[in-house]
């Protein structure tokens, strides 16, 4: 059985046939869309490193299946900002060192976006709370709570 | 980790579910928010020959109030029932527990019909469903039926579906209570609980005129404790309420040793998290 | 040349950069999914490889059939042990040590499986799913051997031989001996001893191993890219095991996405990988999945240690006396035998102290697992841990205060060189001023105070104190690994400017997470004058960098700093002479900074962009011989390495009702010389203890009897998310080290001090229960234990 997924990632329609119903949403932007900044480190839904935004809210890709994607609106990491123009939170990420071997780095910026939306007054407790299903092994999480505090802060002064 | 092979339909309504997961001769899957089936697919721990996804089934997701119940839709998110004004009046004890639930994103995605239909002792759905002591309105070939929850969960991961029964919605009683609690112990916040306990008290002159608890993470199937809730309103409130409690509560469980944690320990940490349940529901006005 | 703009003010000061907080170079493209890990290669038309692995721990392989797996869609190839004896030799862990047992690593099992999760067959087909579904057709007759689960098990006379030909399940012995250990335990005023445990631990990396090798037909030339902090010694032996040369063979890490020491180690499937790339002439790629990877990288600690220390009435340790078995797994590893983890144990158990008489042995036993190997801090979290709970027994023998006795034994500032007891040589550090500052900064008299308080209410708070020190960035004189026939104490740098004037600078040590493009670069816009902007570093690919051993531990800094120290200094010099030339000035008179080549106290300068186009370009103005290449290299070796030390204190709170540990207050105290970037160092101690935290309540690896693995998931392997972790404070006492550029190696610290720490923070708080914590983690249903057992003992005595 093969099905045809279209979606729109990060504002730009892509479609692409033949593809097994198994394939996951993961695998589907990795390899079917080349876009590698999505990244896979459990593949059972603990990690949070593949973490994307689906319709606008954070979900695992390695726990969503590409067809249920189908006509869905995705948001991926490159879909955040540029090397030359980093968005706010990742402009953050870099003040307060809240990554170093950056491989779970796409996957705690998505789920950071979505607290933002979300939880725009978060304390940091609540942050951590959020961040708890994003494993980190390099940072001790205090550098990337105070990444994403201070882009909280940044986003409510924009907003007022 | 990849799942094996599936073919995949995605139906636009209840009805063409039933039917789709009744071709698969058993052999059918039903897909909701998938964030417990993903992870059995990836590890080849499950190989259905048929996927039925039901999320394109809009008529399956709401929350709404009937009467003296609150009716939820089976395809309704973690989410949506976590930020839900409705929830949170009438069912405080189920919205004070979604936080326990995994975390934002698989909250975003995982829904209450798939919670309860994987039927996992440690999860945070069926317990409630106990507690509320909730209806399931079940579809299958021959029609709509309802099932309440002390007859789904029969084994651990196993509930008393059909292997073509979809459940559509569930309705949870309201209770009119005035003291509540729910408590529950993981190793990392968001991890299956090592144990928990849902506590609602109504208070009236002469001492509780009513009582609710369920408890989980201490048997193969999340527990209504009955006897626990006539002993409750049988005593009178006093200083050592919450300790009889504690105990009654530890003294009708006898949890198994697993990886994590021995029964033991589990026995104990119930009647800590039982104690500590009383004292916070009984702070609360009358 | 000269300018018609005055010098400025700020390139007289001249920016440092060392020291400063810069913000990395690496952040831009990880931060927008631009960085590229080996499994976001794309070579041309890739095949995909998956493993059959063993599911038994010990036994024969009767027959493989791999017809029908053949047969599945999409499969290119099957490849058994059999089907590529041919294509290869065995690696061999050598090492000079006597009482050493080498196990050949071979890429696929042979003859025999020797843990669960063992490679034996690898499929190679069109895509990964497809590859999957052909593994599980694979047929494997297994005639059962017989498990060994625990060292204890390995060493019984009737136990099953793991390596027949090594005649024991003893792989590596060795002792340490200094002075009369049991004459001067017998005249010890106070003895203190315990049976103490490490469990086994993953150091999970959050990016799985991942491998792509890419065949180009033309040149018959293999690359790999691979996920390993050690490139260089990975192409050395796969050269070596092929038989490539290394102008054919490259090996390449890019982007790392950590390693913690699970991809220090030459792994089968590097070795698979390139063989089987090389028999199809085709590119492969392969990344472990999470149950791989936990099953089958290297993994950490699992030792068992007997140990007892005697201390004179003034609670000044004399004597220590140790036995540590080691569960090391199935195989030694390459190129650090199965001798590192473990002997490393007895090398450090003494530690910052001054004791004065000790024996340590140590044996490693091979059983029915994945090997044990490199993991942040190296058997120094054990013997940290061990000697920090002895000095705390100790305390509480004597009546002194945790925070006192350790100021009467730490090395004094006059003391230094000091060597203790196991021949580890200090060179000067700040063992005191941290243990002074973590006082201070954690308010030590304070917390005491509040710990009464505390008790009072009935509350288990408890404050643990650990001191450490290790020897990092070691030089040529100490092997890495022992008895290791590979010079690990020497890297190089190599800088060159080229003809746009832009400035490369490649290294083999190679981050996976440290930041070195970013603290080299701050290095050497210093040290070569340039700008900071414009210096690129290099690294990890061996057709690119100088050879090298890799980045382990806590070595980076120092030797590749040094490196970059000299190998600036010495093009600093080539371009003062072509300024000198250009400027038409004194060479002593030729300041460089900022990218620019100066004549001092004027405002004449050529910039290295101008330098560059003299030396390579415009032929007319510069005479013949003055045309040299901008380009320096140095070879740095500081021969003994450098000290780094700590100390910890934490403060926990226990929920009696949970028994969770609640960790209240976590300061460290380090002295890591000179600091390159704070930002960096800080965010290096923040992951150590975060590390260190999860080793001290969450982390174990548990095998049952048979040897299976029971937490193989990210769900049963409890590794600690963002609440688990407090914030911390950490301070700094930078004294210089003696090497190039003062700097201290620390990007291991911080997980070696963490779980001694809170193993004496919660002993502390369980005290009034009279609880010894001696077994790591100290999950919930442990303490849960302890302190019932406690309670029971209490309720005999009384009766």
């Amino acid at each position: 059985m093969a099905v045809k997924v279209s979606v729109i990632v990060n504002g730009t329609r892509r479609e692409v046939a033949d593809l097994e119903p198994r394939l996951l949403l993961s695998d589907f932007l990795r390899d079917a869309l080349g876009l590698t900044g999505t990244h896979v480190g459990c593949e059972h839904g603990v990690c949070g490193a593949c973490t994307v935004l689906l319709n606008g809210d954070s979900v695992r890709s390695c726990l969503t299946l590409a067809v249920q994607a189908n006509g869905c609106e995705i948001t991926t990491v490159e879909g955040l900002g540029t090397p030359e123009t980093l968005n706010v939170l990742q402009t953050q990420f870099r003040e307060h060192h809240g990554l170093q071997c950056g491989f779970c780095t796409p996957g705690m910026l998505m789920t950071g976006e979505d607290l933002l939306r979300k939880y725009p007054f978060a304390t940091d407790e609540e942050i951590r709370e959020g961040l708890s299903g994003n494993l980190c092994r390099c940072t001790g999480y205090q550098n990337i709570v105070a990444a994403i505090r201070s882009a909280a802060a940044i986003r409510r002064e924009q907003t007022q | 980790m990849k799942p094996a092979g599936f073919d995949y339909v995605a139906p636009a309504t209840l009805d063409a579910a039933v039917e789709a997961l009744a071709a698969a001769n058993g052999e059918g899957k039903l897909l909701a928010g998938g964030q417990s089936l993903l992870p059995l697919l990836n590890f080849r721990m499950t190989r259905p020959a048929v996927l039925v996804d039901l999320n394109g089934i809009k008529e399956l997701s709401f929350i709404e109030k009937r009467g003296d119940h609150v009716a939820i839709g089976a395809l309704t998110r973690h989410r949506d029932i976590e930020h839900s004004p409705l929830i949170a009046s009438d069912l405080p004890v189920m919205s004070a527990a979604m936080r326990h639930v995994a975390h934002l994103a698989i909250r975003n995605r995982g829904t209450i019909g798939g919670s309860l239909s994987h039927a996992d002792p440690a999860a945070e759905l069926p317990m409630l469903a106990m507690f509320y002591d909730a209806r399931l309105a079940v579809q299958g070939p021959g029609g709509r039926r309802t099932i309440a929850a002390k007859d789904f969960f029969v084994d651990a991961l196993t509930n008393c579906l059909e292997p073509e029964d979809i459940v559509a919605e569930i309705e949870f009683p309201i209770l009119r209570h005035d003291g509540w609690a729910f408590e529950e112990a993981a190793k990392r916040f968001g991890d299956f609980a090592l144990a928990s306990v849902a506590l609602s008290i109504r208070r009236g002159a002469s001492g509780i005129e009513d009582a609710r608890v369920a408890v989980m993470g201490v048997a193969d199937t999340p527990l209504r404790l009955g006897d626990v809730e006539k002993r409750l309103v049988e005593s009178g409130i006093d200083g050592r309420i919450s300790d009889r409690f504690a105990e009654w509560v530890a003294s009708s469980v006898t949890p198994n040793s697993d990886l994590h944690a021995s029964g033991e320990y589990r026995k104990h940490l119930l009647a800590g998290l039982a104690k500590r349940a009383m004292t916070t529901a009984l702070a609360m006005k009358g | 040349m000269s300018s018609d703009r005055l010098a400025q003010p700020a390139d007289v000061l001249r920016p440092r950069h060392v020291g400063a907080p810069i913000k990395r170079t690496e952040d831009p493209r990880l931060l927008t999914g631009r960085g590229e890990y080996t499994a976001d290669r794309k070579p041309d038309r890739a095949l995909h490889v998956a493993f059959r692995r063993s599911e038994q721990p010990h036994a024969k392989i009767i027959r493989i059939d791999t017809t029908a797996a053949s047969a599945t869609p999409g499969v290119v190839a099957v490849l058994t042990a059999d089907s590529i004896a041919g294509d290869f030799k065995p690696v061999i862990p050598f090492s000079r040590m006597s009482s050493y047992y080498a196990t050949p690593i071979m890429p696929l099992a042979s003859g025999k499986v020797r843990y669960v999760g063992e490679a034996v067959v690898a499929v190679i087909a069109t895509s990964r799913y497809l590859a999957e579904d052909a593994v599980e057709l694979i047929e494997i007759d297994y005639e059962p051997l017989g498990a060994i689960s625990r060292a204890g098990a390995a060493v019984a006379s009737d136990a099953p031989l793991l390596h027949e030909e090594a005649g024991t399940n003893v792989l590596i012995a060795r002792e340490f001996k200094k002075s009369d250990v049991d004459a001067d335990l017998s005249a010890a005023a106070v003895r203190v001893s315990g049976r103490f445990e490490m469990t086994r631990k993953a150091p999970l990396a959050m990016e799985p191993r991942s491998y792509t090798a890419e065949y180009d037909a033309r040149r018959s030339a293999l690359t790999l890219y691979t996920s390993s902090n050690i490139p260089g010694i990975v192409r050395d032996a796969l050269s070596e095991s092929l038989g490539i040369p290394g102008n054919r063979m490259r090996v390449v890490a890019p982007d790392v996405g950590g390693s913690f020491g699970s991809k220090g180690s030459l792994y089968p499937e590097e070795m698979l990988m390139c063989i089987a790339a090389r028999k199809l002439g085709r590119s492969l790629k392969w990344t472990a999945d999470r149950l791989e990877d936990v099953s089958s990288s290297s993994q950490a600690f699992a030792e068992i240690v007997d140990a007892e220390m005697g201390f004179d009435s003034n609670g000044v340790a004399i004597a220590l006396k140790a036995d540590v078995i080691g569960d090391i797994g199935a195989y030694s590893i390459y190129p650090w035998t199965c001798g590192l983890e473990p002997v490393q144990v007895v090398s450090f158990l003494p530690g910052p102290y001054k004791i004065g008489s000790y024996r340590g042995a140590v044996r490693g036993v091979a059983t029915c697992k994945p090997p044990t190997g490199p993991y942040r801090g190296v058997g120094r979290p054990i013997s940290t841990f061990v000697t920090e709970r002895l000095m705390d027994l100790g305390a509480k023998a004597l009546g002194l205060d945790p925070l006192e006795i350790r100021r009467r034994n730490l090395v004094r500032p006059n003391e230094f060189p000091y060597r203790i007891a196991s021949g580890i040589i200090w060179d000067k550090t700040g063992f005191i001023e941290c243990l002074e500052a973590a006082g201070q900064t954690a308010a030590y008299d304070r917390l005491r105070a509040q710990q009464t308080e505390a008790r009072k209410q009935g509350k288990l708070f408890g404050i643990g104190i650990a001191s450490y020190a290790e020897l990092t960035g070691i030089g040529s004189r100490i092997p890495a690994a022992p008895g290791m026939p590979i010079n690990t104490g020497s890297e190089t740098a190599k800088i060159s400017i080229d003809s746009t004037g832009a400035i490369t600078a490649a290294f083999g040590v190679a981050s996976h997470g440290q930041g070195l493009e970013t603290t080299l670069a701050q290095i050497i816009a210093d040290d070569l004058g340039a700008s900071f902007d414009d210096i690129r570093v290099v690294q990890g690919d061996s057709d690119a960098v100088p050879m090298s051993t890799g980045t382990y531990a806590s070595r980076s800094a120092v030797l590749g700093g040094g490196a970059a120290k000299h190998a600036s200094a010495l093009l600093q010099n080539k371009i003062k002479r072509v300024a000198s030339h250009l400027l038409e000035a004194n060479n002593d008179d030729i300041e460089v900074s900022g990218g620019k080549a100066m004549v001092s106290g004027t405002d004449r300068f050529v910039t290295f962009k101008q330098i560059a186009k003299a030396v390579y370009s415009d032929t007319r103005t510069l005479p013949v011989d003055a045309r040299e290449e901008l380009t320096a290299s140095y070879t740095y070796d500081p021969i003994n390495g450098t000290t780094a030390a700590a100390t910890h204190i934490a403060v926990v709170e226990i929920d009696p009702v949970t028994c969770f540990v609640h960790i209240l207050k976590y300061v460290v105290a380090e002295d890591c010389g000179q600091i390159i970037n704070p930002m960096i160092v800080d965010g290096q101690v923040h992951g150590g203890v975060a590390q260190g935290i999860g080793a001290a309540l969450f982390e174990e690896l548990v095998y049952d009897d048979d040897a299976q693995l029971l937490t193989a998931s990210l769900v049963d392997y409890v590794i600690p998310s963002a609440l688990e972790v407090p914030n911390m404070d950490v301070v700094h006492v930078e004294s210089q080290s003696a090497v190039a550029g003062g700097f201290r190696g620390m990007g291991e610290g911080g997980a070696i001090g963490a779980p001694a720490a809170i193993a004496n923070a919660i002993a502390d708080a369980l005290s009034p229960f009279g609880a010894d914590v001696s077994i790591l983690p100290m999950t919930p249903e442990r303490i849960f234990q302890l302190i019932k057992q406690s309670k029971s003992k209490a309720e005999e005595k009384s009766r």
